[in-house]
């Protein structure tokens, strides 16, 4: 017990700084109360990069996405919400029933998308960036991570499961696995949040 | 302080009385020919200010120390402005009178061109330079000038006698008399109704009582005729020339990297840079021309989202363009050629830095299409807009992005929301409700019941990605199969839309699961070899 109140009192020191306080991060809800509850700053943070690892395309993972993405669009100080090279085209109706903005959506076609992306993250005209990539260097990584805290902006990165086994500088990465009910996400590393697996239902798409 | 007031208009009345009869002494060379009398005395101008400043004048306060010089175009209207630009080199002070007329105001200007007759030959051999049929007026107001303008006869051709040269106050409402009341261009039926109580020249309208002229037919008309006499201010607009940015450079040697072209322009883009910033303009639009020994002028045109002036940008841009640009030879001169200047707009600058809690963005969010717009082209970088009606492919397009736009749901596609509820879904009645869904994430609950009023069908039965075309599907025993055989879940919904204009579509559609849990939107056609499709993921 003496010990402990000795390390309370030597761990109020101003000069200490512990991880979880150093990475209270500006963060917009994901809008499913289980995973805010598992990341920093309760939320996607405002400013850094987040990969998320999906299997295949098309696993839920934007549904993920789009409570986050309404809430940022729709904020009186919105900025672009930039979806460089998507897979296929966004469905615009979809979109705006899961009330996202159009206004604020940019789409944009590239066939150097990492340049595209790299150049919306460091703009700081948008609050969120969305890429598609394939395989990635580590140096590339870093250099989106930057872009990203530099232009103040979240930058999706959807990458396949198999980058999980490399590191990478991202701020958080998950990976989202399909259920029958819902889908899996799984914390790879989040700065300052917890890591493990929670299970979220479906938005509710038809079903 | 009210008696002052009143002391000090009465004497103001004085001065100006005085100051008119004494210019009206010099006033006409040719018309009352009274002698003539030494220049304007620094009184006169400035008297001149002070009814300038002040734009709305007391009644009775004449407008003293102008000349208008009118020009009525008979031919050659289109060339208005062009006539303008070249009149400039009389005075800095023209001014349209569109369509057919332009003013010069030449107080100033009369000692350098040899008097009333030498500036007036000048005038008329400008306009006749350009072809025009035309006829000339000098009087102390712009309308009176004008108006005499229009009566007068074509002098093209013929050596100048301009028949109409008044030069003060005094003689002006005299020599105005006679002139027709059609020359003042108030409507017909006035015209009708005036001709029917038997007046028809310019004189007989100003000797009726103001008051009843006013009640009969208008404070504006009656404000007219105080312009024509010079008893209220007219103030016009002074004539700008249109101006474009325009340098060319010669290289002592050719060029052929990206890099040593851009440093070659590095100067004339200053010289842009200041150029726009002495005008306090900015542009949309820049063209860049690069000549070579033989081959064709090489042209690389820069079209912007929003107007810009900073030249470091604009130099940013052209080199992004540059750069996907495949020159055929060496260049030896390039040239920088602006679009249409537009007035800047100076945003204010806010405290926060965007995406910092209050702060928006600026010229960042245009500043990021023209990037990728210079690198990706023009088509690559586009808004979504959702369209009215029931056919998936149908129900979007892509937009030019808006960078100004104000958050908010646009009112017209709200507008082209309600108008599909009302014709599409007329048409399509058997449109499946699916079942509404439950559980909505909390962030969605507040937008949603504004938001999805307007849509034809339940909001959330939609994949987030639709397909470019549909993908058909290879089938065993009637159902739908991709990597495994598909799961379906839930009813389907119909939709049948198009049978007006020959694309029409009769589907039932399903959601459906695939072996790897991906969630898929799916068609039967109803028609006969009822093929099964892919057209959706919802992601």
């Amino acid at each position: 017990m003496p010990a402990d109140s000795e390390l309370a009192r030597l761990l109020e020191h101003p000069a200490i700084w512990r991880g979880r306080s150093a990475a209270r991060t500006e963060a917009v809800s994901t809008g499913f109360d289980t995973l805010d509850e598992c990341l920093p700053g309760r939320g996607w943070p405002r400013s850094g990069l987040t990969e998320i690892l999906v299997p295949r395309f098309g696993v839920g993972e934007l549904s993920l996405l789009l409570p986050a993405l309404a809430t940022l669009t729709r904020r009186p100080t919105a900025r672009w919400c930039v979806w460089v090279t998507p897979p296929l085209d966004p469905f615009a109706p979809a979109l705006a029933a899961h009330g996202l903005l159009l206004e604020k959506i940019l789409i944009a076609r590239a066939g150097t998308s990492l340049w595209a992306f790299e150049q919306s993250l460091g703009s700081g005209a948008c609050d969120v960036v969305m890429a598609w990539a394939r395989r990635l260097r580590t140096r590339e990584i870093r250099r989106l991570q930057l872009a990203a805290e530099r232009g103040r902006t979240l930058g999706i990165l959807f990458r396949s499961r198999s980058a999980a086994r490399e590191s990478s500088p991202a701020i958080l990465r998950m990976a989202v696995e399909p259920l029958p009910q819902g889908a899996r996400v799984t914390l790879l590393k989040s700065r300052g949040g917890r890591n493990g697996s929670i299970e979220i239902g479906h938005l509710p798409a038809g079903s | 302080m009210r008696r002052f007031t009143a002391q000090a208009d009465e004497a103001s009345v004085r001065i100006s009385d005085e100051a008119s009869v004494r210019f009206s002494d010099r006033a006409n060379v040719r018309v009352s020919d009274a002698a003539s009398k030494p220049l304007p005395t620094p009184e006169d101008s400035g008297r001149k200010l002070t009814s300038l400043r002040s734009v709305r004048r007391p009644a009775g306060a004449p407008v003293a120390g102008e000349l208008w010089i009118g020009v009525h175009l008979f031919t050659g209207t289109d060339a208005l402005e062009r006539l303008a630009t070249r009149a400039q080199r009389f005075t800095p002070r023209v001014s349209l009178a569109p369509p057919d007329g332009l003013l010069l105001e030449v107080k100033g200007s009369l000692h350098l061109f040899n008097g009333v007759e030498g500036l007036c030959s000048c005038v008329a051999s400008e306009c006749a330079a350009l072809g025009m049929q035309f006829a000339l007026a000098l009087s102390p107001t712009p309308l009176s000038a004008l108006v005499a303008a229009r009566c007068g006869q074509s002098a093209a051709g013929r050596p100048i006698g301009a028949p109409f040269i008044v030069l003060g106050l005094a003689p002006l409402v005299g020599q105005l008399a006679p002139l027709p009341l059609k020359a003042l261009r108030w409507p017909q039926e006035m015209l009708d109704r005036l001709a029917r109580m038997g007046v028809r020249t310019i004189g007989q309208a100003l000797r009726l009582p103001r008051a009843g002229f006013a009640r009969r037919f208008g404070t504006e008309s009656l404000a007219m005729l105080d312009r024509l006499t010079g008893r209220d201010a007219d103030p016009r607009e002074r004539y700008r020339v249109r101006e474009r940015f325009r340098r060319k450079r010669d290289l002592t040697y050719e060029l052929e990297s990206h890099e040593a072209i851009l440093r070659a322009l590095e100067p004339l883009l200053r010289e842009l840079g200041t150029f726009l910033q002495a005008r306090q303009c900015s542009l949309m639009q820049l063209e860049c021309f690069l000549q070579h020994r033989q081959a064709p002028v090489t042209r690389c045109l820069l079209r912007l989202a929003a107007p810009a002036a900073d030249a470091t940008r604009l130099g940013e841009l052209l080199a992004e363009r540059l750069n996907q640009l495949v020159l055929p030879e060496p260049v030896r001169s390039c040239e920088l050629r602006s679009g249409a200047l537009v007035r800047s707009t100076l945003a204010s600058n806010t405290l926060w830095q965007p995406g910092e809690h209050g702060g928006a963005v600026s010229v960042e969010s245009s500043g990021l299409i023209e990037r990728l717009r210079a690198r990706l082209g023009p088509e690559a970088v586009y808004g979504l807009q959702v369209l009215p009606g029931h056919r998936p492919e149908n129900t979007w397009r892509a937009i030019e992005p808006h960078p100004s736009q104000e958050p908010g749901v646009a009112p017209d596609v709200r507008r082209a929301s309600s108008v599909a509820r009302e014709c599409d879904a007329v048409r399509a009645p058997d449109v499946a409700r699916a079942p509404v869904a439950t559980g909505t994430p909390r962030a969605l609950r507040a937008t949603r019941a504004s938001d999805t009023r307007s849509l034809p069908w339940p909001p959330f039965s939609r994949p987030l990605w639709l397909l470019p075309a549909p993908r058909l599907l290879s089938q065993r025993n009637g159902l739908p199969r991709r990597r495994g055989a598909l799961r379906l879940l839930g009813d389907p919904e119909r939709i049948e839309s198009g049978w007006w204009d020959g694309r029409e579509i009769e589907r039932d559609y399903y959601v459906a699961v695939d072996i790897h849990g991906v969630r898929l939107w799916v068609f039967r056609e109803r028609a006969a070899p009822h093929r099964w499709f892919l057209h959706g993921l919802f992601g």
